[in-house]
């Protein structure tokens, strides 16, 4: 069952296309995971996160600047590229400068039918974040509703919550499996299920995922667990990297970046008004750095996972120029050595030097095992 | 007790053989294209050397850009952990280990056991690295060897920018166009090396004794250049490019001796 997340991720175009086919429905492509994927359901749309494929481009020269993170050209690349030629609509709930940079160029250069900036607070910390975010979310849901012509319900919302919980739900009994001597599952495989289902249908993904909970409960694991790891970062899909660290004697148990633990960790609690409700979660749920004060609320969430899944080191792996997490590094290494936990900073770039990083990662690995190396 | 270390380098091997703990055997020549076979060469040379038999050698753990192309190696190591080590044996009180090789920089901070705490690498870039130096004496129509020594006669200290090792090479051409002396541009590429190295330790913070090995710690201009930089004392050991591989050699003769037997 777990190829089938490995499976949706390398053939997310046919995926979508697929779908697009057989429901005759609407694919929109969104570029951070704040974007309100309740609402979207609710209509009949299809979400899809836009990423990057991990390729050197030379396409997005003239629209963003060299500076920008590697990430956010990589996506304009796939779209200049036409990758997503399928795409009925784009829409960004506004996060950093860069992704934003992204989306506004796919939308000058790129021909799509509709395009939506939904402007996600920054200061989520402020008491007035979620009365503004849920008269955002209602001016989305209008906007919506004229595009496809149909009327979204309370009765819609609540659905569009209830597939997206459930999702969340059964993701998270997987990452609870993670805590164990033996994890039964690799964080590369986590990261291929929690990228995936950003990729396909959440009923089509929580069927499987339902499966591979059974799945794991039984499988002995036959692979040795190694040093306890967690990571780190933005959004982390390079698989290949992902694949060197567990290759070398190591396991990532935990994460905190938003192709991971972000993206999924928090629920919508459906209590009365359902835009409110779906507005408290993204308020609420573990922060992106861009968003992420006065107070740094990451630090004792990032703390409290390494605590749980039993973390010994943690790689912190971040786009190269991307200032929010830069900002962050220092003051979680400085938290997470307090507690003994050895760190390792690196940057990514659309592709990694794998041989130079498998050294660093292997240094980290020699400090986690110095006791019994002399 | 025969142990051995071997540091297959981007440009060099290096081995190192002890006899219970002691060294009494090296051996160091250019990679070249066979690095297996560059390796097996070395290995024997260093054995004869110290007058052993390959059957007895217990224990042969290998490090450095190729540690896999060793097949007879017992254990590999990172490059980060073998520089520690191999400085620790040589200068106990050293707490910051920078080493230079051909291709790579390191700042590696460490304990008095000589355990790895903290750690940096150079990046994609060859700026701060050997190579650099290889390709500005190139520039200035120089044997790589004669460019320290030129550089301490140096007078005046001219700013030049090693960003890259390609535009730093242009920036050379300029500098020889204005009618700059020999001396002052080799001081000028050993100052920038040495710059992109500090800041690359600083990142780490340094705590003395700073020991610097590598092959261009033979360079007696760039370590001027960093003493100056790093603003303390930076000790050098003699033979500096076989301190990785004298790190891997005892890292082998305490796994084995862990081990019993003798």
């Amino acid at each position: 069952m777990l190829e089938m997340y490995k499976e949706w991720f390398d053939a997310r175009h046919e995926y979508a296309k697929e779908w697009k086919e057989k429901s005759g429905g609407k694919v929109m492509g969104y570029f951070c995971t704040y974007a309100p994927e309740e609402i979207m359901y609710a209509a009949g749309i299809l979400p899809v996160r836009i990423l990057g494929s991990h390729e050197p481009q030379d396409v997005t020269e003239p629209h963003i600047f060299a500076m920008f993170c590697p990430f956010c050209r990589d996506c304009l690349a796939q779209g200049l590229k036409g990758r997503y030629d399928y795409l009925d609509g784009i829409m960004i709930s506004q996060s950093c400068l860069h992704i934003r940079q992204a989306f506004t160029s796919w939308k000058m250069h790129i021909p799509t039918q509709y395009s939506y900036y939904l402007p996600m607070p920054m200061k989520v910390q402020s008491p007035r974040a979620l009365p503004y975010l849920r008269a955002e979310l209602e001016n989305f849901k209008k906007s919506l509703e004229e595009w496809t012509g149909n009327k979204i319900t309370d009765d819609d919302l609540r659905n569009g919550i209830e597939l997206m919980n459930e999702n969340r739900r059964l993701m998270h009994q997987v990452y609870e499996m993670r805590k164990k001597d033996n994890p039964p599952i690799t964080g590369l495989d986590s990261m291929y299920m929690v990228v995936s289902s950003q990729m396909t249908h959440k009923q089509e993904h929580s069927r499987i995922t339902r499966d591979v909970i059974n799945e794991l409960g039984k499988k002995e694991n036959g692979r040795k667990t190694g040093e306890r790891l967690m990571i780190i970062g933005s959004e982390d899909d390079d698989s290949k990297f992902i694949q060197m660290c567990e290759s070398v004697g190591a396991t990532f148990v935990i994460d905190d970046h938003c192709t991971g633990s972000r993206y999924f960790w928090n629920e919508v609690e459906p209590n009365g008004d359902p835009l409110t409700a779906i507005a408290k979660r993204y308020i609420e749920r573990p922060p992106c750095p861009s968003k992420d004060w006065e107070e740094r609320r990451r630090i004792p969430h990032i703390l409290q996972l390494a605590a749980d899944w039993k973390v010994k080191g943690a790689v912190l792996i971040q786009q190269k120029f991307c200032d929010p997490h830069e900002l962050d590094t220092p003051a979680i290494r400085k938290a997470l050595e307090g507690k003994g936990i050895k760190t390792l900073f690196l940057e990514l770039d659309v592709t990694v030097p794998i041989g130079q990083f498998r050294t660093r990662v292997e240094a980290l690995l020699e400090m986690l095992q110095e006791e019994d190396l002399f | 007790m025969i142990t051995a270390g071997i540091d297959i380098g981007a440009k060099t091997v290096k081995v190192v053989v002890l006899k219970d703990g002691k060294v009494a055997g090296k051996a160091i020549d250019l990679s070249g294209f066979d690095q297996r076979g560059t390796s097996d060469r070395l290995f024997r040379k260093a054995l004869a050397e110290a007058g052993a038999d390959i059957k007895d050698v217990r224990m042969i753990v290998a490090t450095g850009a190729g540690k896999g192309e060793f097949p007879h190696a017992n254990d590999p190591v990172t490059e980060v952990t073998a520089d520690a080590r191999g400085a620790n044996v040589i200068h106990p009180k050293g707490r910051t280990v920078i080493s230079v090789g051909a291709e790579e920089g390191r700042a590696i901070r460490t304990d008095a056991q000589g355990r790895v705490v903290d750690f940096a690498v150079n990046e994609k870039c060859a700026a701060g690295a050997g190579a650099f130096t290889e390709s500005m004496a190139r520039a200035l129509e120089l044997k790589v060897e004669d460019l320290g020594p030129l550089s301490l006669q140096s007078t005046n200290a001219v700013p030049m920018n090693a960003q890259c090792a390609v535009f730093a090479e242009s920036e050379v051409v300029s500098l020889v166009h204005a009618g700059t002396s020999k001396q002052d541009i080799s001081r000028a590429i050993h100052d920038a090396i040495a710059s992109r190295i500090s800041s690359m330790a600083r990142r780490i913070s340094v705590e003395n004794d700073v020991v610097l090995i590598g092959g261009v710690a033979k360079n007696k201009g760039f370590v001027e250049s960093l003493k100056r930089d790093l603003a303390t004392e930076v000790f050098v050991p003699q033979d500096p490019e076989f301190i990785s591989a004298l790190g891997a050699a005892h890292i082998a003769f305490e796994k084995a001796s862990k081990q019993g037997g003798n």
